[in-house]
């Protein structure tokens, strides 16, 4: 249990410490550096807060000291919540003098913790999917790891026309929302110049779980390729639901932007063999570094190291570094990220200096046949892989 | 139930508030938390004088919270509106969707009445959802400012420091609870409380029940839709969560544990569930089962929640000869 | 593009059957107990569930139709006696509180037990392939399913229409002091009904398993729209829930073609036209 958890058990069990909030809180004032993971540990994304958690926990134990102390870490739970997650890291940030951020699956929270953090010049990298973080609401303090929808897109749609260069009708199914729009735009533009005809696309709502409506949409258009647009929850029910249909069998089908291992577990390889799967990781992946990580996965908690786990031990171990090198929190720290080169789990990445994007790796995959699977999370194999991103004028990113 | 203004535990209600309000910052861990308290506090009091004076079980609370927010933010963004007239619009927002959806749910009663504000909601957030050019969509709508108190264009205080907005936000509360107090103990509350306990009698007796219960929709509409406008204020930011059906489940439990039928009872449920998920949420993540079995314990057995207990405690340990205090606790007559 | 309509017809109906078989146990509980289940979507969750359970550990799909239901139907049976009895005499407002607590309780129990991610169930093996009509594929797992719901459908109907136990139940919602005075033990009847509707609702949370999977927040997306087909129809109303069932399913499956962002839009505005015009519904009684 740390320090804050503590105090306001501690409060909550008895009012009668009253003022002694204030007390403690300078009598703890040490040198450690503190460093504040923003993860949905309850509410609907705790199946991703909780392995996003356990990274940043594994990279902070492994670091050891920092500047002659341990790192000191606190788990924020945004309890799936947006609003919760700004309220917390306000309260860290006023009663803490926190500086360090690192997490958010929320795209809202994201992009509004980054706003808060920018405030008082702090540190904060998230793995959302909003690309606005590092386009039109970019800040100081923003820095982010994923791949961007661009990345996402050109990384799978364009290697498998060229796998596949009969495959010339392509169908979509797309989220309305910023996000999904972004995807499918992205989409269009290689289906222009690569001669694909795009012969229809289906828009859904965020809330939607039914999708044999869409679904019957797409067979209609007798498509070459389905591409599904959408992601987390829905992806899995449009994939499953698409298999039930039997598509799988008249069609390719590509998921641009799949949650990686622990959705194909949720799913099984029945779901998934033979479906191209985009990712922004992979544990098979062949690096140095992530070779470690699986291993030192696997010797922590015994599991096989998923995205969100992933994710968040590289962030966190990078600020950390950042930190070491700036020689302590600061916005010293900031300019160390800028531009910083580290070997991460997909290989040598770089942090962009104009837009805080990290220029990363992105995977297209292929579902695997339960016969070929070498043991239980062997469910795909990665078919290509590349980083692609838009260029830094053309992210619409100012940074104040 | 009693609404005679000269009953001894109302004469202490307000007291019991302001020592409340100032000791707040003290205890709790930031201002931060405290201000969400109260903001929260504001809806859930919003709710009780609909729920517990007036026996309407609403789920389209979120969505005055959520016009309250979007439309003050909206106006501060885009037209430079500044503190008070931005508060005026959220709470003119709140009214006006109230004044939509009372109008055209009290047209029914009992389940059918709930079904109504609960498809209500869900189109509200899909219009919500759907003008993202306008609310930001899913990803919310950010950069709202946080202008200071001014008067004529004459800047007197700024809010920027946590504290100062934190009294802000209490002197509003203070005011709304006093406001609230005296309006339940008009005639017009008692009219509420009658449609409550027997709505047949109160319109026998030539009142149109009607009119009433579509007032008491606007004036929990008005007071939600502040609570959302200051909620964007602490926030600087407006999730599209604002607006969701979660919302007003999350109010009305507040309402609900808190204690229905008291005012102090809704600061005590706001208070209770906000630390709960700030304390235990890091402990024990499936800390929500501790609100089903709360909701079911209140329910079934301490009608007068958290707050009702508090004062059976009280009458329990003050053992006076006396009769009883009067009875906050409300009747089996929610329907 | 005419072909798409008919498709999305066919598709509709099928659909509709499914919305029939998660909404009759809500309908049932409500018209002959008076009683609002807002814990009907967790109870299909817990089926779902228990389904995975018992596919992962036996292989048998068939067993589960079988053996998760009954689990379910055994929960809420116990349920029933030690809480929800004491509140078939509450105002509708309170039970909608009290199931809404035991909603929370349920789903959270599952993150505990399941896990925070979502599971899949496989389609049971000689179901897995497409029916074909002409261009039209359907899943034969999905023909399956609407045979079933509709042989649930005919079962029910006879029990509560044609058997002595329906008739007392019957008889019972609308005069509790008769039927006891005829020496029937009316509150062991409410249980059996509590759980025969709660039952159903893990049957259709079984059958669901193999398109949906399950995960923690299911139960709230089946519960709004168990509500949204069982008021349309008619709280209460058996056939209500039938044509109920069916009209959702078909304009949610037209909606996808026409104007897809709506469809959620659509059904919720369905539902408040249909109170506001029709207050008990298409089938319902006053």
């Amino acid at each position: 249990m740390d320090r804050r958890t503590f105090l306001k058990a501690s409060l909550a069990a008895s009012s009668s410490l009253l003022a002694a909030p204030a007390l403690v809180r300078n009598a703890w004032a040490a040198d450690a550096v503190s460093l504040y993971g923003v993860k949905s540990m309850s509410g609907a994304f705790a199946s991703y807060g909780k392995f996003a958690n356990m990274g940043s926990e594994l990279a902070i134990k492994q670091y050891g000291n920092l500047l002659g102390a341990p790192v000191r870490y606190t788990t924020i739970d945004t309890e799936g919540n947006a609003g919760k997650a700004v309220r917390k890291v306000q309260e860290a940030i006023q009663q803490d003098n926190a500086r360090l951020f690192q997490g958010c699956t929320l795209s809202s929270s994201a992009l509004a913790v980054g706003k808060e953090v920018a405030k008082v010049n702090g540190v904060f990298m998230t793995p959302a999917g909003a690309d606005e973080l590092t386009g039109v609401e970019c800040n100081r303090s923003t820095f982010r790891w994923s791949a961007a929808t661009y990345g996402a897109i050109n990384q799978t749609v364009r290697p498998l026309i060229e796998l596949l260069p009969k495959a010339k009708r392509w169908y979509t199914i797309t989220p309305q929302y910023v996000f999904g729009d972004a995807l499918l735009s992205n989409a269009q533009a290689i289906f222009d110049e690569k001669g694909i005809e795009h012969v229809g696309n289906s828009y859904h709502s965020l809330q939607e779980q039914e999708f044999s409506g869409y679904l019957t949409n797409a067979m209609a258009a007798q498509p070459d390729v389905l591409l599904i647009l959408n992601f987390g929850g829905q992806s899995t029910s449009t994939l499953r639901q698409a298999v039930n249909f039997g598509l799988h069998k008249q069609m390719t089908i590509l998921v641009a932007w799949s949650a990686g291992l622990d959705q194909f577990q949720t799913l099984g390889s029945d779901v998934i063999e033979g479906v191209y799967l985009g990712a922004q990781y992979w544990h098979q992946v062949d690096t140095p570094m992530n070779k470690e990580l699986v291993k030192a996965v696997k010797d922590a908690y015994g599991i096989t190291p998923n995205y969100p786990l992933a994710a968040d031990y590289i962030m966190t171990k990078v600020m950390l570094d950042a930190v070491k090198t700036s020689g302590g929190v600061s916005e010293k720290t900031i300019s160390a990220l800028e531009g910083l080169t580290y070997e991460g789990p997909t290989g040598t990445e770089t942090i962009r200096k104009g837009d805080h994007q990290v220029l990363k790796s992105y995977y297209l995959l292929k579902g695997k046949a339960a016969s070929a699977m070498k043991d239980a999370d062997d469910l795909a194999e990665i078919i290509s892989s590349g980083r692609s991103f838009p260029s830094e004028d053309a992210v619409g990113c100012k940074m104040g | 139930m009693s609404t005679t203004p000269t009953s001894s535990i109302w004469r202490g209600t307000t007291l019991l508030a302001v020592a409340a309000v100032v000791l707040m910052p003290v205890i709790l861990p930031s201002p931060t938390l405290a201000t969400e308290i109260l903001i929260f506090a504001l809806a859930a009091l919003a709710s009780n004088l609909l729920l517990g004076y007036t026996g309407l079980l609403s789920f389209g609370q979120g969505v005055f919270f959520g016009a309250g927010s979007y439309c003050s933010a909206l106006v501060m963004i885009h037209w430079h509106f500044g503190l008070f007239p931005a508060l005026l619009v959220g709470i003119l927002a709140g009214a006006l969707t109230a004044f939509v959806i009372g109008a055209l749910a009290i047209r029914r009663t009992g389940i059918y009445f709930v079904m109504l504000t609960l498809s209500f909601s869900q189109m509200a957030y899909f219009v919500a959802y759907t003008m993202s050019s306008v609310t930001g969509g899913d990803n919310g709508l950010l950069n709202v400012p946080r202008p200071p108190v001014s008067v004529l264009g004459f800047e007197l205080l700024s809010l920027a420091s946590p504290l100062v907005f934190y009294g802000f936000v209490a002197l509003l509360f203070l005011a709304v609870f006093v406001a609230a107090r005296r309006v339940i103990h008009s005639p017009f509350g008692s009219t509420l409380v009658a449609i409550r306990e027997n709505e047949n009698r109160a319109s026998a007796v030539g009142y149109d029940t009607r009119q009433f219960k579509v007032l008491a929709f606007v004036l929990s509409g008005a007071i939600t839709g502040l609570a959302g406008a200051l909620y964007a204020l602490l926030l600087n930011f407006v999730p599209l969560s604002n607006i969701e059906l979660a919302t007003s489940e999350h109010i009305l439990i507040m309402t609900i544990i808190g204690g229905t039928g008291s005012l102090l009872g809704s600061l005590l449920g706001a208070g209770s569930i906000v630390l709960l998920g700030d304390v235990l949420s890091a402990l024990w993540p499936r800390w929500p089962m501790l609100l089903g079995l709360a909701l079911i314990a209140v329910v079934m057995f301490l009608r007068g929640g958290l707050w009702g207990g508090l004062l059976d405690l009280k009458n329990r340990l003050i053992r006076s000869p006396e009769p009883p205090q009067p009875d906050t606790r409300q009747k089996d007559a929610a329907q | 593009m005419l072909n798409v309509y008919l498709f999305q017809v066919l598709n509709g109906l099928g659909l509709g059957m499914i919305y029939f078989l998660i909404s009759v146990g809500l309908t049932i509980i409500f018209g002959l107990l008076n009683f609002v289940n807002f814990a009907h979507g967790a109870f299909f969750l817990l089926g779902s569930y228990l389904c995975y359970t018992v596919v992962t550990l036996t292989g048998n799909f068939w067993l589960s139709l079988f053996v998760a239901p009954l689990g379910v139907a055994l929960l809420a049976w116990i349920t029933e006696q030690v809480l929800i009895k004491r509140a078939y005499h509450l105002p509708h407002t309170f039970q909608i509180l009290i199931t809404l607590g035991m909603a929370l309780i349920i789903r959270e129990a599952s993150i505990m037990i399941w896990g925070p991610i979502g599971k899949s169930v496989p389609t049971p093996a000689g179901l897995d392939g497409v029916f074909r009509l002409g261009s039209f594929a359907y899943p034969e797992y999905r023909l399956f399913m609407i045979v079933f719901a509709a042989v649930i459908g005919l079962l029910l109907w006879f029990l509560l229409e044609r058997t002595r136990f329906g008739a007392l139940v019957r008889a019972g919602s609308e005069d509790t002091e008769t039927v006891s005075l005829l020496g029937t033990n009316i509150f062991k009847l409410f249980s059996l009904t509590f759980a025969l509707g709660v039952g159903l609702a893990g049957v259709a949370g079984v059958l669901s398993a193999p398109i949906r999977g399950a995960h923690p927040f299911l139960g709230e997306e089946v519960l709004g729209i168990a509500f949204v087909v069982v008021v349309i129809g008619g709280m209460g109303s058996f056939t209500g829930a039938l044509v109920g069932g069916l009209l959702v399913g078909l304009v949610q499956s037209l909606m996808t073609t026409i104007w897809p962002q709506g469809a959620s839009l659509m059904i919720y505005g369905a539902m408040a036209a249909v109170i506001m015009l029709r207050p008990y519904g298409l089938f319902g009684r006053s």
